[in-house]
């Protein structure tokens, strides 16, 4: 038996009774425990995952009903609140906490039979685009260790990558799903704003973030999609979407659609690589039957700026219940005053949250708000104007997911404005509310290349088409693993 | 001049849960730290859940102080670090990007004065601290978010106030009109609270916070009115500043430095979406909306004939008005609202009472009945009600326990008025020379009967005798 | 434009000690520095809205406790109480 089987193969093969859920979950665990220790994907790792497993498969025999998972092993990205088990945000602020509920998707999920095979690691609260400003020490990015594996759902698109689960969870503030997808590559979804709970996601943005699902193939995504889109009461910002079926017709094709380039994504600072994939994708859209034509968006230029002025905000704001009365960790409260007492208790956080915090306290405070906060808002404002008027003509827009390579370990860590950079193209579809999928491409020098779909608002299915349509064009090489 | 204004905090006490979770919004009974979810004290992935009926409640107090009410309403987050705020923020209302507060700009009327709103706004309040520890060295403190989270209704006033008299009537207009409108029990402790700002002729504006009681209120107004004024007859200027109130000392103190600070990078809330309460909702609320006191007063007076002093009394105050509303009926409104308003409401004039009294509104209607159908009289009426509050008997049976029925039978007064007629001749022979002191006599035989003698009966047998 | 004095007010606003002034004073002021670009949009004219739903689809107002009890799941005091540091 293989590990490298898709999701929806998983489903069919212990279906057919070819396989058990509990082997595939050991043989699983083990290759964990085989990579890890270099990958470094997983923070935790569920001690119960093959006893799960047994359970699952005991309810197959005894012909029950069984969830459409059937013990499928997903991994979470550690952002994700599952009961009585520890969330830590990869902070060590958090490091104890033991959320006391499930997110919205994990009850989902179990409902579906699906078994947690551990929690990912990510940057800090999100806040990252490598990994790097884990707490606990970065991930490895599988095509090459000496690179990273993008972020901050780094440990989420590793473990998908590496074969140490078939799907998993992680959460796209500007990019976070997309951006380690590309750089392992793997498919990272960001649905439409509203269409997956937030409930149970520790907030670092969240007016603009959304889970989103990384898995191997698009049809997995899909399959991910069907299990925990859909309207909350835990979440006032979700949308109806009439319990649509996104693997239906999913071969469908986008024959006679109309493509739009982003030209300001494939500019200034492209990589010559990324920038003949994305020729090349282009070419491949074509053969399928689209229109494609160079189209633009000026507010792209000042995207990145407002994305930072607003993530700032309100990462300031919802990182500000972390004051270490109500849960944390051990640090008596006695002898000190309140201010000096949080102060104290807060320099847990790392270095990147804490420059976040700076710039969160800096630019929306009264001296400011209307240098940069207000103006950013703006931002937001008009580039969801302009994106609604090119989807007036054009059912997608398409953009390299990272206008660069995937680059070494501690290469720019030190130069946040050099990182801005990285964000360029996946901003946008956060700050719109729009959905957007990166689908691995080409491997250039041994490294992956993702190229990014963009729709209008609860066209997520039309997406997913596109998506697939471009993959079948598509056969990568093995990760060399 | 003096100008006051008003910053009004009113939880919504009638609600069930809290504004943005399912916990109690009447947190009073609970022991510490009982009546909370992950939500209200802020866990890490909660998420607040809006009350549909606090949008509702709050927009009809809106309507009530004739505030305009937009169609869309927005949620706007005031930062702060304090350990009663789970969250260290507060999610509040705003109008940084057009009107977007449940109530924009009102009045309401107090006397013939007229007091201009300057919004209304829907907030949670935060929990409570406890102080521990005497000295300030081994103080720490206490957090109970059991309040956290409950449904708070701000109403900001311009300073349109020119003494302290003139702000304790409009709260006892504004505490009536929410009892009224069935949101709030203001009666409850901590469910209506006030912040200040004075000022005097030449002077600047000074805020007042942290007012325990209505009460407290008028004397820190008072307080600082005197202040600001010796400061201008002394040639001192008065500075704008936040000054906090001293319960124990009864004086305000200055908060400038910690206010300075202060800093709240108020910004949208982006859990919340805007709030669509478009026109047709808007009229289904004032359609919900129960009548108005002054409504209510004027229908009153015109429909009933009941006296406008009677008649305001009856209205103000939402268990009598109730009461009221549930046993008149044309006939005997009237005998009702006078039983309302001279009996009961010395007889039940706590909440404590009320909550104790046994009284139905059906007994109120039997007793009108009793009354002008003769078969009790007045002072009978006074006594059997006593009884009724007490043990929530059946009128028939208390008449009957306490023999309080009219005497009406003519034999039986005439033998009484014989007695009386036989014990005072003094009295009788005066009532010959002035027919006005005949009351002495009427009164001498109510004595006898323990005031159940028909007085009208008894009054034209007494004048047939001593023509 | 970033300087010492205005990082120390910040910290103190977002309530984190920091040490080494220098490090978040270079990379900070990097940071706004290019936020500079905004003044360049020409979105003056631009409204702020948001997203908007109808009251009905809220919460409906009853009364659910919460089934566990989260106190003893916190940092507690005596049993039922948070405890703070003292507020002078």
């Amino acid at each position: 038996m293989s590990l490298r089987i898709s999701a929806l193969e998983y489903v069919q093969e212990v279906q057919n009774g070819n396989i058990s859920a509990e082997d595939y979950v050991s043989k699983t665990i083990e290759q964990i425990n085989n990579v890890d220790e270099n990958l470094h994907a997983f923070l935790q790792i569920n001690s119960e995952a093959i006893d799960n497993a047994r359970q699952i498969d005991k309810k197959i025999k005894s012909g029950k009903n069984v969830g459409a998972c059937f013990g499928m092993p997903i991994s979470i990205k550690d952002n994700i609140c599952i009961k009585d088990s520890k969330t830590t945000c990869a902070s060590n602020m958090l490091e104890n906490f033991i959320a006391p509920y499930d997110a919205t998707v994990i009850s989902k999920l179990k409902q579906q039979d699906a078994i947690f095979v551990g929690k990912t690691n990510l940057d800090e609260f999100a806040m990252g685009l490598t990994t790097e400003f884990s707490a606990f020490g970065p991930s490895r990015n599988p095509w090459n260790l000496d690179y990273v594996p993008g972020g901050s759902s780094g440990g989420s698109a590793v473990s998908v990558s590496a074969f140490e689960c078939l799907a998993s969870l992680g959460s796209d503030t500007g990019g976070s799903v997309r951006n380690p997808a590309s750089f392992c590559g793997v498919v990272g979804f960001k649905p439409t704003y509203g269409l997956i709970s937030r409930f149970g996601l520790i907030s670092y943005a969240n007016s603009i973030e959304q889970i989103g699902p990384i898995a191997r193939t698009v049809k997995d995504t899909a399959f991910i999609l069907n299990m925990i889109a859909g309207l909350d009461p835990n979440d006032n910002t979700t949308i109806d979407n009439s319990n649509q079926d996104y693997l239906l017709g999913i071969d469908s094709g986008i024959e006679g659609k109309k493509i739009g380039i982003i030209k300001e994504m494939i500019g200034e600072g492209i990589d010559s690589a990324v920038m003949s994939a994305t020729k090349n994708a282009i070419s491949k859209f074509q053969g399928l039957g689209a229109v494609c034509e160079e189209v633009s968006l000026d507010m792209v230029k000042y995207s990145v700026a407002a994305y930072y002025t607003i993530t700032a905000t309100e990462a300031g704001s919802n990182l500000a219940r972390y004051d270490n009365l109500r849960y944390g960790y051990d640090f008596p409260v006695e002898g000190y005053e309140f201010n000096s007492y949080i102060s104290k208790a807060r320099r847990k956080f790392g270095p990147e949250v804490t420059r976040r915090m700076i710039l969160g306290g800096f630019v929306p405070s009264s001296g400011h708000a209307g240098k940069y906060f207000l103006k950013a808002l703006k931002v937001k404002q008009k580039l969801t104007q302009e994106i609604d008027q090119l989807f007036k003509k054009y059912d997608f827009l398409i953009a390299p997911t990272v206008p660069v390579l995937p680059f070494k370990i501690g290469e720019k860590i030190d130069d946040p404005v050099a990182l801005f950079l990285v964000d360029i193209n996946t901003v946008t579809a956060n700050l719109t509310g729009k959905p957007a999928i990166s689908v691995p491409f080409e491997i250039s020098n041994g490294l992956p290349i993702g190229i990014q779909i963009f729709a209008n608002s609860n066209d997520d299915k039309s997406l997913l088409q596109a998506a697939r349509a471009l993959e079948s064009t598509v056969k990568l090489p093995e990760v060399p693993i | 001049m003096t100008k006051i204004g008003l910053e009004i905090h009113c939880q919504l006490t009638n609600l069930e849960s809290k504004l943005f979770c399912p916990c109690k919004a009447n947190y009073r009974e609970y022991e510490p730290n009982t009546n909370i979810c992950p939500i209200c004290i802020g866990l890490p992935g909660s998420l607040p859940r809006l009350n549909q009926k606090a949008i509702e409640k709050a927009s009809m107090i809106a309507m009530a102080l004739n505030c305009s009410t937009p169609e869309k309403i927005a949620f706007f987050r005031k930062n702060y670090f304090y350990p009663d705020l789970p969250k260290n923020f507060q999610i509040t209302q705003l109008n940084i990007y057009g009107d977007t507060s449940i109530g924009g700009l009102g009045y309401t009327m107090v006397g013939e004065k007229k007091i201009r709103i300057t919004r209304v706004q829907l907030e949670e309040d935060p929990g409570r601290l406890i102080y521990e520890g005497s000295s300030s060295k081994n103080q720490t403190t206490l957090v109970d978010y059991n309040r956290a989270g409950t449904p708070l209704v701000e109403i900001v006033t311009e300073p349109d106030f020119e003494n302290p008299k003139q702000v304790r009537e409009f709260l006892n207009i504004l505490s009536d009109l929410l009892q009224n409108l069935g949101v709030s029990d203001p009666s409850l402790e901590g469910a209506m609270r006030a912040d200040a700002n004075v000022s005097i002729e030449g002077g600047n504006k000074v805020e007042i916070k942290n007012i325990g009681s209505f009460h407290d209120l008028e004397k820190a107004i008072h307080f600082e009115i005197t202040r600001q004024e010796s400061l201008y007859s002394r040639n001192i200027p008065i500075v704008q500043e936040t000054r906090h109130w001293d319960d124990r000392r009864k004086i305000t103190i200055s908060a400038r430095s910690k206010e300075e600070e202060l800093d709240y990078r108020y910004f949208l809330e982006g859990d919340i979406p805007w709030i669509r309460i478009d026109k047709d909702t808007q009229e289904r609320l004032q359609k919900e909306m129960p009548e108005s006191i002054s409504s209510k007063k004027d229908r009153y007076v015109s429909k009933y004939g009941i006296p406008a002093q009677v008649a305001d009394v009856l209205s103000s105050d939402k268990f009598y008005s109730d009461l009221f509303e549930q046993s008149h009926n044309e006939k005997n409104a009237k005998e009702i609202a006078n039983i309302i308003t001279t009996d009961l409401m010395g007889l039940v004039d706590t909440r404590e009472k009320r909550e104790q009294s046994k009284f139905t509104s059906k007994h109120l209607e039997e007793l009108a009945d009793a009354i002008q159908s003769g078969k009790i009289t007045r002072n009978s009426a006074k006594n059997a009600l006593y009884e009724i509050v007490k043990t929530g008997k059946d009128l028939t049976q208390i008449i009957a326990e306490l023999d309080l029925g009219n005497v009406s039978d003519e034999s039986e007064i005439e033998k009484i008025i014989n007695e009386v007629i036989s014990q005072e001749p003094q009295a009788v022979e005066q009532a010959k020379k002035n027919p006005q002191t005949i009351n002495y006599l009427v009164g001498k035989v109510m004595q006898k009967t323990k005031g159940k003698a028909d007085p009208k009966l008894t009054l034209d047998l007494l004048k047939n005798k001593i023509k | 434009m970033v300087n010492e004095q205005e990082i120390e007010i910040v910290a103190k606003l977002m309530k984190i000690e920091i040490d080494d002034h220098k490090e978040y004073i270079d990379k900070v002021h990097a940071m706004i520095d290019y936020f500079d670009i905004l003044d360049n949009a020409g979105v003056q004219d631009e409204e702020i809205s948001m997203k908007d739903i109808p009251l009905s689809n809220l919460r409906e107002d009853k009364h659910i406790p919460y089934e566990d009890k989260l106190i003893e799941r916190l940092n507690n005091y005596k049993g039922t109480y948070v405890r703070a540091p003292k507020m002078i």
